[in-house]
């Protein structure tokens, strides 16, 4: 299994290397949204001097750490898989004797994502001088917490994602699911700002969903934010929705492949 | 004439096209109305913190929302699906057919694509600019309104003169087929006044990817905010860059064919 | 009347850039490119009367297709002239574009994703043909072409064969008096390529156009040239009538016979052996032409014969043979 998983890594991240200079622009793409979304923010707290309690640095440092909670916790797998199950490209990969999207389109994704990771290093540090934020707030037992919570993050993302791109094997009209699901996240996740700035009912809505795993939770733990029972909370949440989500994909999934194989794709 | 008659011919060819795809087509005004619910909702999220954001109240930035995705349109219905064309042709060979043509390639590379249905956000876009002036209950003159219609055009031109640019430039490194990410990466920036960014990001939307341009300026003009100077400055500038855009695709084209070498 | 396409050493060389692997050398080869000439046509001459209909052969990578792309104006010479009714191609004249055609079997120009009906429309848009003269001429290419059936299907869903009629009659919608005709057959099977010979025979019977075209089908040229040229390297090598081809620059015949006994006899020492797949039973010489009757004598003298006959080597043969010397 071992070995499978290091020739899986040779191969795909050769892959992702050719494709370097379309990485660096995707990591653009990527970035410009949080960096506007600061930008609105922080102006509004420094006219303010605070927006419901949350300073300059405040946002600030909130954003600048969800640059690199988001991209740990994200994935690409909608646009290197659902094409495949489209055009049939997935029945060469059916008759493997290993997991299609576990193993091959898993590693590709982390492939990915140290080559991103790599992209957005030198960018961050550049980010950083121009905008000055003051961490002091951050330990070093919130970042060791926020490890674990973000790689249970990636999973559980990951197979929720796994599980709409497998939507595939029903409809062609994949790429609009996703598109409303990453409204969701958008809504959900704390992306556009921290979420106790958002309404209300979003809020409440917010805590019975898996989205604020994925950027909110683990921004805060960075950042110093959350009680001990806080994140206790969390991750117990954590370890549900992965629970959730695997049992969802794995769902989805064989029902997909029995389907595909019945239209004899 | 002759113009009217082959664009009304284009738009017939793919209107044929979004008929082929009819459910999507319903699919994408959903997404598209569910995009215009978050760009509103992230509005009052953000006016129920603050009065103004960069001294702009909420009705000018739903005008200015208006603004973007009229630009944003042209973007989407325009610009990206025929930069997909571009490069599919240059890659297969078709583009050949494209310059034997009779008619001026760089017209049969801007509108041999639509997106049929994007012509709705038009109307969209015109209901939230002027919502958005009712609201901010400024006193627009007419001659505010005629500058900013003039503004929005002559920044649409600067747009999309840099798109003639970056297209050409694929004549000259084929492999370039990332011509426009760049472009469309830092669209999202027109959403907010640029006088909220920090400098260095004022500077990029401004003077190297012109997104604001098009959007915030002639939101200023609107205001009442530009010196006719300015206004001048803009038309002129927008003048000049077409003109540098077509000379570029002239030598571009020149180069696919071989002339220079 | 000057002739509706003239060639005065047209020349086109091109420039590669020389690339080695490796990451150090696609560095250096950034800042200081290495370039290597590669003469793709090399002072070209020729003249094309009105109404011809000329072959344009040569091995892969022998300049022909360089050569239309010039003519057709999609490339600019290194040198040297041409003319095409009386306009230099490569100034791209909408005036010139509109009164030619340039068809290249490997390109597509019609839309994959809607009818044909709606890309000849939008090319009658394009090159401003008038309605009525449109229909006239639809009406022409369908009862040549049998269009009617495949104009409401989508492109994608067309067969090669009927996707190669739509993309050479959308290139005749303007009625071009000059067509030319990259590979129009390639990929076809037997009946495809037949009918799209037939088409072409008939289009230049009724309308006088001129046309210049390149196949690897020999049968597409014996069948629609009177006249061929040959380029190879670049260079030409023979401009004339397909049928003095054999005498000018090979003047062989070929011996074919049939033993009545077993093959045990050597025929080597009559003349070249040559083989011949298709009709294994016969066994083929190649003489030089003045020897035909000397040898054919003698064999019928030696041998037991039981079939033998004489006939012009394969058109194919002659020009492998024409670039080989």
């Amino acid at each position: 299994m071992f070995l499978i998983i290091k020739r899986l890594w040779q191969v795909n991240w050769a892959e992702q290397w050719q494709y370097r200079a379309n990485l660096i622009m995707y990591l653009l793409y990527w970035l410009v949204s949080p960096i506007i979304y600061l930008a609105v923010w922080t102006s509004i707290a420094k006219v303010k001097g605070d927006v419901n309690g949350f300073t300059v640095n405040d946002f600030t440092t909130y954003y600048m750490v969800l640059l690199i909670c988001d991209q740990i916790t994200s994935n690409i797998i909608i646009h290197t898989f659902a094409y495949k199950i489209q055009d049939g490209s997935l029945s060469g990969e059916l008759i493997r004797p290993i997991h299609p999207m576990l193993t091959n389109a898993l590693v590709n994704n982390v492939a990915f994502k140290m080559l991103t990771i790599m992209g957005l290093v030198p960018v961050w540090f550049i980010l950083f001088f121009l905008f000055k934020p003051d961490f002091s707030s951050v330990t070093l037992a919130g970042v060791l917490l926020s490890i674990p919570a973000m790689v249970l993050a990636f999973f559980t993302g990951f197979l929720l994602s796994a599980a709409i791109t497998s939507l595939a094997f029903w409809t062609t009209r994949v790429y609009s699911i996703h598109e409303f699901y990453f409204a969701l996240i958008l809504l959900f996740s704390g992306q556009f700002v921290p979420l106790t700035l958002m309404p209300q009912v979003i809020q409440n809505i917010t805590q019975y969903l898996p989205f604020q795993l994925l950027i909110y939770y683990p921004v805060q733990l960075i950042l110093g934010k959350l009680s001990a029972e806080q994140i206790t909370q969390g991750y117990v949440m954590s370890f549900v929705w992965f629970g959730i989500s695997l049992l969802f994909f794995n769902w989805v999934w064989r029902n997909g492949v029995k389907r595909y194989s019945a239209v004899g794709a | 004439m002759h113009t009217l008659k082959l664009l009304s011919a284009f738009f017939k060819v793919n209107v044929q096209m979004a008929l082929a795809y009819r459910a999507d087509t319903v699919v994408n005004i959903l997404l598209n109305l569910m995009w215009l619910g978050w760009e509103l909702l992230s509005l009052s999220i953000i006016f129920n913190n603050t009065e103004t954001l960069g001294g702009w109240g909420i009705g000018e930035l739903i005008a200015l929302l208006g603004v973007f995705r009229l630009v944003n349109t042209m973007m989407i219905a325009l610009i990206w699906p025929n930069t997909e064309k571009f490069n599919q042709s240059i890659r297969d060979g078709s583009m050949d057919y494209t310059i034997l043509q009779p008619v001026n390639s760089m017209f049969l590379v801007t509108f041999s694509r639509i997106t049929v249905w994007r012509i709705w956000d038009l109307i969209l876009a015109t209901v939230l600019i002027v919502v958005g002036v009712n609201m901010s209950g400024g006193t627009t003159t007419a001659l505010h309104i005629l500058t900013f219609i003039l503004l929005a055009i002559t920044g649409t031109l600067i747009i999309y003169s840099l798109w003639i640019v970056l297209i050409a430039l694929t004549f000259w490194f084929t492999k370039f087929d990332n011509n426009v990410t760049i472009l469309q990466a830092l669209m999202d920036a027109g959403r907010y006044p640029a006088t909220v960014y920090p400098v260095w990001l004022r500077v990029i939307v401004t003077f190297i990817i012109p997104i604001a341009v098009a959007t915030t300026i002639p939101l200023q003009a609107l205001r009442g905010e530009l010196a006719s100077g300015q206004i001048l400055m803009f038309v002129a500038i927008s003048v000049a860059s077409f003109w540098v855009a077509s000379k570029i695709w002239k030598a571009g084209l020149r180069q696919y064919s071989g002339a220079s070498s | 009347m000057p002739p509706t396409i003239s060639v005065q050493q047209l020349s086109k060389t091109y420039q590669v850039p020389e690339r080695e692997g490796g990451f150090g050398a696609a560095v250096r080869g950034f800042f200081k490119r290495k370039y290597k000439d590669v003469k793709a046509v090399q002072q070209v001459d020729f003249k094309i009367e009105r109404g011809e209909v000329v072959g344009f052969l040569g091995p892969n990578g022998a300049g022909k297709t360089t050569t239309l792309k010039m003519l057709s104006g999609l490339l600019h010479p290194t040198g040297g002239g041409a003319n095409v009714l009386g306009f230099t191609p490569w100034e791209l004249n909408p005036e010139y574009l509109r009164s030619m055609t340039l068809v290249m079997g490997q390109r597509n120009r019609l839309s994959w994703d809607i009818p044909a009906a709606d890309s000849f429309l939008l090319n009658q848009a394009i090159y401003r043909i008038p309605d009525d003269e449109y229909k006239k001429t639809y009406k022409e290419l369908d009862e040549l072409l049998e269009l009617e059936p495949l104009m409401k299907k989508p492109v994608r869903n067309l067969s090669l064969g009927e996707r190669m009629k739509c993309e050479i009659a959308v290139g005749l919608l303007h009625r071009p008096k000059v067509l030319f005709l990259d590979e129009p057959t390639i990929g076809l099977d037997i009946s495809g390529q037949a009918r799209i010979r037939e088409f072409l025979r008939e289009y230049n019977k009724r309308t006088g156009a001129t046309i210049l075209l390149t196949s690897h089908y020999m049968a597409d040229v014996t069948a629609l040239c009177e006249r061929i040229i040959i380029i190879h390297h670049g260079q030409l090598k023979y401009d004339g009538g397909i049928n003095e081809l054999s005498h000018k620059i090979a003047p062989f015949k070929l011996i074919g016979v049939i033993l009545a006994e077993s093959n045990s006899h050597d025929l080597s020492k009559y003349g070249t052996l040559v083989q011949n797949e298709e009709d294994w039973e016969k066994q083929y010489i190649q003489v030089k032409a003045e020897d035909v009757t000397r040898i054919t004598s003698k064999l019928l003298a030696d041998l037991p014969i039981h079939d033998i006959t004489i006939a012009d080597p394969p058109i194919e043969d002659v020009i492998e043979q024409a670039f080989n010397s």
